[in-house]
């Protein structure tokens, strides 16, 4: 066998095997999903989730969430970006090390502190969902500022804004009419990838006490055989399909390294 | 839980006379004012907390703490899985990356793969959880094929989902993705020129991987299995999910320690807070420095 | 890098210690204003509490005798919304949540807590509870509550196998039969044995069944061990869920839970519950109200709810003998239907009711030598 087809032949042995590991779970819940009714095949389970109160109301809140956590988030990072690129670029390290602090404080210990800080007067913010929204916004901030940094690499920002401004518009306009339609597919990715990290998450909705989508889907998982099978079809389905478009979206943006990651 | 490949710290942009620019940092207030209040302060105040005792004195007994055994032990058991999950998740990753980039295949199935893996790298947690459980649980759909096709029992011979090697398996779901999303750019940047050259000299296959491919890689893997190594330690929900917090990981106690006095001393959680926070900078610092040494070869 | 480094976390650390000393400065958590009965106008009671808005639970999940229903009635009734914590949480859980919260009046601070027998006393000492006297204390029987009012019983229940029928085909009638090997990986317990009352109570009821009882606890220990000897114990907590799909085919739960189970199931897949022939074990469990609960107004008034007649009847609903059964019966105040569906009483003739004493003991010594007896180290590598 010549060289490169014992070199194919190995390629196609790892991808099978890759393959075979990523599709079969996926696979095994689905058909797990299906057994909501002894001894047939059928969509029970998936109709008690959606008839469930509880699954309407967490998962709007968690919706609500996120679009909440998208605009904080993209008020909060696109002037701050726009910044570094006009006038600071000295301070694009130090973003890029802010960028590194959801990593080395991961959620776990980032919903402890937030805890122990804002419970006591003079912070009590563990009442209100304003902490929820702001560990969410600290979660995505990483990709929201690299993704609108990449789509503010791919213009010439600094010759747009001298444009607008020689024709006499004034900051916000320039900000609103100028800039913004010109980095919609890095927006539009960054609000994807948010809403993905929000709807699913986890320890911060529990720690905080919050009626969330994540939280829900433990205690389905506690109380019901099949049906927590079918929430996490629904739950593949709804962050693969935002990604999946948030992917295809970004295809075409020429970015630093990669994004990488997740919720844990 | 998250890092954005640190690649070329960005010098892209034309850089304007530069002034004393005081002015320059208010237009960052209200990032540095969010990053102070919401990422700084807490994890500060974990910081202090993890110096003082009871009374608020200053102490460094809850370091002295942290080295009790069923602590310790923790630490060990969340790194053991962490490194497990780390070298597996990136050999597997490596070799799934290379299938797709220099092995030969159709370029479709290497967009494909990628695209794929970074949806597949941010799925994690309760789903994930449950998704395993209708896979390898003790009903789980391969469970079950298995004793009914081949008649071999899983858990009969050992296995066991809700144990480390189970918890493993199941991390791996995220971690291989991620290392072939890393991976691939280093891999493209291994031009083929070289391997021709090579073979024109004479070299064999194990003689380029060892003298010429490997050394170019070394950084990017190294770099990889760290990264990986601290996305595991830091995970919380999918370890949760699948074990209901009975393995003792450390994000696990922390959540335990979260919802109640567990330890019976708060400052000793504060502590063990602050040694994963250590852990991780120290991971994050050798993965940056190694990733600089990568940037050479690597294909943005 | 190193030069943002070093004021970045000097920054952290000077940043801490404000906020940290800042925080330490303020006054310790108090425990709320003391209100020990309900005041002369009920309604009173009421406005406070639907002032408060709020009322957080702990440990309460929705088919554990029928909470799911006092709580949609209760919120819906007032207009009080309930925040639910850590519905899988023990007894053990739900007192460290007061204790790590003391000062926080967020909702992660539990205001009310519902815990086994023995966990009463403990709270009561370590100063965790408040004193509430429901209007209709003089009804509750006196072994079960505490004489200042800081604690007193709510429903109780025996101890059953819950066994999902479909996995398992011949169920178990006593404990004996759980050490056959057909049973391998099956048994589970539905609690953590060091926190839950369940658990506690289960291996106090095998106790009792191997010769020796809740004065003497190791025989039960020493079941578990050989239990776990033979491959038959899973280290998982069992709850409706696992033993719905499975994965933990046979545990010990009470008999409502292991009950209401059985009706949500309908069937798919078919639930036997079974009081095992012996070492048949009742348990009482007790509310009380947090020291430092959030919203202390709301919480009495879950505390008039629960114990007047329309809270008791919906514990019944859930096969929970409410306490204050005897007195509901005198007035024939039990529709019939509701009554009809109660486990048969001869069920717990020979139930054993444990004393708060003998409870405690059997705790402490749980607590401190099931690790070394059982050796169930789930983290290890196996």
């Amino acid at each position: 066998m010549s060289d490169t087809m014992r070199r194919k032949g190995w390629s196609w042995l790892w991808l099978a095997l890759g393959t075979l590991y990523f599709f079969l779970p996926l696979v095994a819940t689905f058909l797990f999903s299906l057994k909501g009714k002894k001894g047939v095949l059928s969509f029970i389970a998936y109709a008690h989730v959606f008839a469930d109160p509880q699954f309407v109301q967490t998962f709007t809140f968690s919706l609500e969430m996120a679009v909440v956590t998208i605009v904080a988030g993209l008020a909060l990072m696109i002037p701050t970006a726009i910044w570094v690129h006009l006038r600071l670029p000295r301070a694009r390290p130090l973003i890029e090390i802010f960028a590194l602090l959801p990593f080395v404080i991961p959620p776990i210990v980032l919903v402890f502190g937030l805890i122990r800080m804002y419970s006591r007067p003079p912070f009590a913010l563990v009442t209100s969902p304003v902490l929820l929204v702001a560990g969410y916004v600290v979660l995505s901030f990483p990709y929201v500022f690299r993704s609108v940094d990449a789509g503010l690499r791919a213009i010439d920002l600094r010759m747009l804004t001298e444009a607008a401004q020689s024709l006499g518009s004034r900051w916000g306009t320039t900000l609103f009419r100028v800039v913004l339609p010109n980095i919609r597919v890095s927006l539009l990715s960054a609000a994807f990838l948010t809403f993905s990290i929000v709807v699913g998450e986890l320890t911060l909705a529990v720690m905080l006490a919050w009626p969330a989508f994540g939280p829900y889907m433990a205690l389905v998982g506690r109380d019901l055989a099949y049906e927590p099978a079918a929430l996490a079809i629904i739950s593949f389905l709804l962050t693969w399909g935002a990604l999946l478009v948030m992917q295809l979206l970004s295809r075409g943006l020429r970015g630093p390294g990669t994004t990488v990651g997740g919720v844990h | 839980m998250t890092v954005t490949g640190v690649q070329v710290a960005g010098a892209h942009t034309a850089r304007l006379p530069l002034r004393a620019s005081l002015g320059g940092w208010i237009g960052l207030a209200p990032f540095l004012l969010f990053a102070l209040a919401f990422m700084l302060l807490p994890a500060g105040v974990l910081l202090v907390g993890a110096f003082q005792d009871a009374r608020g004195g200053f102490t460094l007994v809850n370091l002295l703490h942290l080295f009790r055994p069923n602590i310790l032990h923790s630490y060990l058991l969340t790194i053991e899985v962490s490194l497990v999950t780390a070298t597996g998740g990136a050999l597997l990753g490596f070799l799934l990356a290379y299938a797709v980039t220099l092995g030969g295949l159709a370029p479709g199935v290497r967009n494909f793969l990628v695209t794929f893996s970074g949806v597949a790298s941010n799925f994690a947690g309760v789903p994930l959880a449950f998704a395993f459980i209708a896979t390898l649980g003790r009903v789980g759909l391969v469970t079950t094929l298995m004793k009914t096709l081949f008649g071999i029992s899983l858990y009969d011979s050992g296995f066991n989902l809700y144990s480390f090697w189970g918890l493993s398996f199941t991390y791996l779901y995220f971690q291989l993705p991620l290392m072939v999303l890393i991976i691939t750019p280093a891999l493209d940047g291994m031009r083929k020129e070289w391997r021709e050259a090579c073979e024109n000299l004479g070299a064999s296959h194990l003689q380029y991987w060892r003298h010429v491919a490997l050394p170019i890689l070394m950084p990017s893997l190294l770099s990889s299995v760290i990264l990986l190594f601290g996305n595991a330690f830091g995970a919380y929900a999918t370890a949760y999910a699948l074990t209901g917090g009975f393995i003792n990981l450390v994000p696990i106690q922390i959540g335990a320690q979260i919802r109640g006095d567990v330890l019976h001393d708060p400052n000793l959680g504060y502590a063990l807070a602050m040694g994963m926070v250590v852990v991780m900078t120290l991971s994050i610092l050798a993965y940056t420095s190694l990733q600089r040494r990568a940037a050479r070869f690597t294909r943005t | 890098m190193k030069k943002i480094l070093v004021p970045l976390f000097s920054l952290f650390f000077l940043a801490g210690i404000v906020v940290g000393a800042a925080a330490n400065g303020n006054q310790e958590a108090k425990p709320m204003a003391l209100l020990t009965q309900a005041p002369a106008k009920f309604a009173d009671l009421v406005t406070a509490a639907q002032k408060e808005g709020q009322l957080t639970v702990i440990a309460l999940p929705h088919d554990w005798v029928n909470y799911g229903e006092a709580i949609t009635v209760f919120s819906k009734k007032y207009g009080i919304t309930i925040n639910e914590l850590n519905p899988d949480g023990g007894s053990g859980d739900e007192i460290e949540a007061i204790k790590a919260n003391k000062d926080n009046k967020g909702p992660q601070a539990p205001d009310v807590i519902d815990v086994g027998l023995s966990f009463g006393p403990d709270a009561k000492a370590a100063g965790l509870l408040s004193p509430y006297k429901v209007q209709t204390w003089s009804t509750i029987p006196e072994g079960v509550k505490d004489a200042e009012g800081f604690w007193y019983g709510d429903y109780y229940g025996a101890l059953a196998f819950e066994v999902n029928l479909d996995v398992v085909k011949t169920p178990p009638q006593d404990w004996a039969d759980l050490l056959q090997p057909a049973f391998k990986g099956q048994v589970a317990l539905a609690g953590d044995p060091r926190t839950a009352n369940q658990a506690i109570m289960a291996i106090g009821a095998a106790a009792v069944a191997n010769g020796g009882g809740f004065d003497n606890p190791k025989p039960g220990l020493d079941y578990f061990d050989k239990l776990n000897r033979s491959g038959n114990f899973v280290p998982l907590i069992a709850v409706p869920g696992t033993v719905d799909s499975g994965e933990t085919p046979v545990t010990m739960r009470w008999d409502y839970n292991a009950l209401s189970n059985r009706d949500k199931t309908d069937g798919n897949p078919n639930i036997g519950v079974i009081i095992p022939a012996s070492g048949v074990v009742a348990g009482v469990y007790v509310q009380a109200i947090s020291a430092y609960a959030p919203h202390p107004n709301a919480a009495r008034l879950w505390m008039e709810f629960l114990y007047s007649d329309e809270g008791q009847i919906i514990w019944l609903k859930g096969y929970g003998h409410p306490v204050r059964y005897a007195d509901l019966a005198a007035r024939g105040a039990i529709p019939a239907d509701v009554a009809a569906k109660m486990p048969p009483a001869a069920a717990y003739a020979k139930a054993v009711f444990p004393t708060l004493a003998q409870q405690a003991a059997n705790k402490q010594f749980i607590a401190d030598n099931w690790d070394s007896i059982v050796n169930v180290k789930v983290q290890a590598k196996q």
